[in-house]
This record gives C-alpha cells, sequence and structure tokens, in this order.
C-alpha cells in the first residue's frame, strides 16, 4: 500500500506511528501487551479515518472494531512495523466505505441527503470549545464548498491517504484527486490570509 | 498562535491543523479502545490459548521464534508452549519456502493436531499423535500459522498464539 506517513511526524520518537511500529515489534516478538498499546494509540487515528468517510457514529465504531480483528487475522502479511499505522487506517477507510454503501442502501433517499448535510445528533460537535486557531480553521473550512470540506478531512485523517481510496470514498475519479485537493488547499490558504492567518 | 503574520501555509501544515480541528471537533467515545480490545478478547474465546514457555534461538541465530520470517530463510526453531494438563513442544525446520514441523506432547495423549494459516482461510492440516506422543507436519505452510489441539473426550480446543513458519 502506498501510504507514507508524514515526514514531519516520523521524525518524532514519539509521534503516534513511531509509538505504533514500537509496540507491533513487541505484539509480533510475543508481548501481548504490544497490542493493547497498538489499539490504544490508533484507535483515536482509525476514529478519524472512518468518521471522516461520513459514517454515523454507531457504525464507525464497528467499522473500528472490524479493522483491528482484521489486523490480528493478518498480522503477517504487513511487510514492516512502520507500515502498521499505513494498512490500518487503509484497511479501515475500505471497511468504512463497504459499509457506508450498504448503509446507504438500506437508508431512503431522503434520509441520505438529510444525513450528508447534517451534523450527526449524538455528535458532540455542536458543543466543543474551540481554541483561537481550530476555531479559525473551522470558520475558514465552513466557506469552502462541501466537497472540498470532505475530501480535506478524509486526506488530513491518518496517515496521507492514497489517492484511490479517496476517489472510493468521494466518488471521484482517481486522476482528478490530486488537482482537486491542491485547489481545496489553496482555497482554504487563501481563506486563512484573508481572516489574518493561523501562527 | 494567532499572530497575524500571513504567511502561506504548507499543504502539510493545512491539513495537520484540519486534523487537529476534527480531533477537536468529532473525538471519539471515550470506551472506544475498551470496546476494541474486549472484541479481539471475545474473537479468542472460541479456543484456549496455551502459552508460550519456551523459544528457542540457539539453533537458529539471530531471530525469535514468533517473529516475521523472510521468505527464503533457513534455519530450525524451536517453541513450546504449556496446556491444561499438557505441554508442546514443537521444531520447526524451514530450507527456502520449504517448511517441516515436528512436535511431540508430554505426557502423550491421543489428540489430533490441526495446523492452520492465519492469513490463508481454509487450508488446515490435521495430523494425530501417536503412542508416544509425537506428531508431524511434514509439509508445512509459511507465514503466521496456529496450531489447535482437540483432544478425544472433547471440551473447548486449545490453541496455540500465532506463531511464524
Amino acid at each position: 500500500m502506498s501510504e507514507v506517513p508524514r515526514a514531519s511526524a516520523e521524525t518524532s520518537p514519539d509521534s503516534p506511528w513511531a509509538v505504533a511500529a514500537a509496540a507491533f515489534t513487541r505484539w509480533r516478538d510475543g508481548d501481548a501487551e504490544g497490542l493493547n498499546d497498538l489499539v490504544r494509540v490508533l484507535s483515536p487515528v482509525l476514529w478519524q479515518v472512518v468518521r471522516a468517510t461520513g459514517l454515523d457514529r454507531e457504525r464507525a465504531e464497528d467499522v473500528v472494531q472490524t479493522t483491528w480483528i482484521a489486523l490480528v487475522d493478518h498480522a503477517d502479511s504487513i511487510s514492516s512495523p512502520q507500515a502498521i499505522a499505513a494498512w490500518l487506517c487503509t484497511s479501515a477507510r475500505r471497511e468504512a466505505w463497504r459499509a457506508g454503501r450498504l448503509a446507504n442502501r438500506e437508508r431512503p433517499v431522503e434520509d441520505e441527503i438529510l444525513a450528508h448535510g447534517l451534523p450527526d445528533h449524538d455528535s458532540p460537535e455542536e458543543q466543543v470549545i474551540l481554541d483561537d486557531e481550530a476555531a479559525l480553521v473551522r470558520e475558514c473550512l465552513d466557506r469552502l464548498p462541501e466537497r472540498c470540506q470532505k475530501l480535506l478531512r478524509i486526506v488530513a485523517a491518518g496517515p496521507r491517504p492514497n489517492y484511490t481510496d479517496v476517489a472510493n470514498t468521494l466518488g471521484m475519479p482517481v486522476g482528478s484527486i490530486g488537482p482537486t485537493r491542491g485547489r481545496c488547499l489553496d482555497k482554504l490558504r487563501h481563506e486563512l490570509t484573508l481572516a489574518g492567518g493561523i501562527r | 498562535m494567532t499572530e497575524k503574520t500571513g504567511a502561506p501555509q504548507s499543504d502539510d501544515e493545512l491539513l495537520d491543523a484540519v486534523a487537529k480541528l476534527w480531533e477537536r471537533l468529532d473525538p471519539p467515545p471515550a470506551d472506544l479502545a475498551d470496546g476494541v480490545l474486549a472484541r479481539l478478547a471475545v474473537q479468542d474465546l472460541e479456543y484456549e490459548l496455551l502459552t508460550l514457555v519456551e523459544s528457542d534461538e540457539a539453533l537458529a541465530g539471530v531471530r525469535s521464534a514468533t517473529m516475521l520470517r523472510a521468505p527464503d530463510e533457513t534455519g530450525t526453531w524451536s517453541l513450546e508452549y504449556l496446556g491444561p494438563g499438557f505441554r508442546v513442544q514443537l521444531r520447526i525446520s524451514r530450507r527456502g519456502r520449504q517448511a517441516r514441523l515436528d512436535g511431540w506432547v508430554s505426557p502423550p495423549q491421543p489428540m489430533t493436531v490441526m495446523l492452520s494459516s492465519v492469513l490463508r482461510k481454509g487450508g488446515v492440516l490435521e495430523a494425530q499423535v501417536s503412542d508416544s506422543g509425537r506428531f508431524e507436519f511434514p509439509v508445512a505452510p509459511a507465514g503466521a500459522c496456529r496450531m489447535t489441539f482437540v483432544t478425544e473426550s472433547g471440551g473447548r480446543p486449545q490453541a496455540t498464539p500465532p506463531f511464524w513458519i
């Protein structure tokens, strides 16, 4: 799989990716605690990856669990400890995509349209108090087209995903992801500059 | 944090800021990891796990027997597991892509031994424990495997954690 953890985070020994790689190595060497640590470090990351695809919270939790079961069954197909985060995030994204398609089939069309536009009832996002920087980013993101908002959330979660997965999740041609991602980032950068910039 | 530099952000900085925002807006349920661990524990309850008590690297050189193998690795490894009422020793001999597995159960007792690849579902090899406690798999699958022991008296099967051949 062609995901690459972001360069800046990879170099830091306490980045989640480095901690995960060490925990995976311990587990593979027979230490059951290694798996526990791996689950605790990467489950919140998988949550973001899965939620970014638009899946509701209940289904997202289920997909996160399924992803870990798949890991235990497929541990020997992972080429190196450094690949563990990317492997998990890619599996989670694909599983979420599958679960999302199933859910859409079960749901009447009107519900689907509503569900896409509105935050979940049980989502805490409306009650969260943000620091200045996060509030600014949110304000600027809100001014972007919805498609850009979705795409940026997907691309931002976990190690940077490959374009095939993003294309599948958004139902866009693979070739258009790179340019669209660039345009969306440019729009966000422009909004942030207008608003005074972060940092 | 809100110093107005107006400097253009790099793509990665922007994406990090977006990721951070969503971590705040949409945090996972507090018991997410606990739920995962509980589900994994249930998954393992289908069989009782044997405990790895010894893994001998003397014959193999540097690598431990529970580690991932290179596809063409050559050598001999041994593992020992402890179950309720019996002990099992395994010796894995590997030459290139060919692997062989010999086992001893002590005290000897009639059991069926199943060797299954964790990755490739369906491919299960079977052997019987002899009167002297021996069993063998002359051609063993490569990769992560798990061995399951079923006694004639029934009861929950005993299985090893995955080990690498």
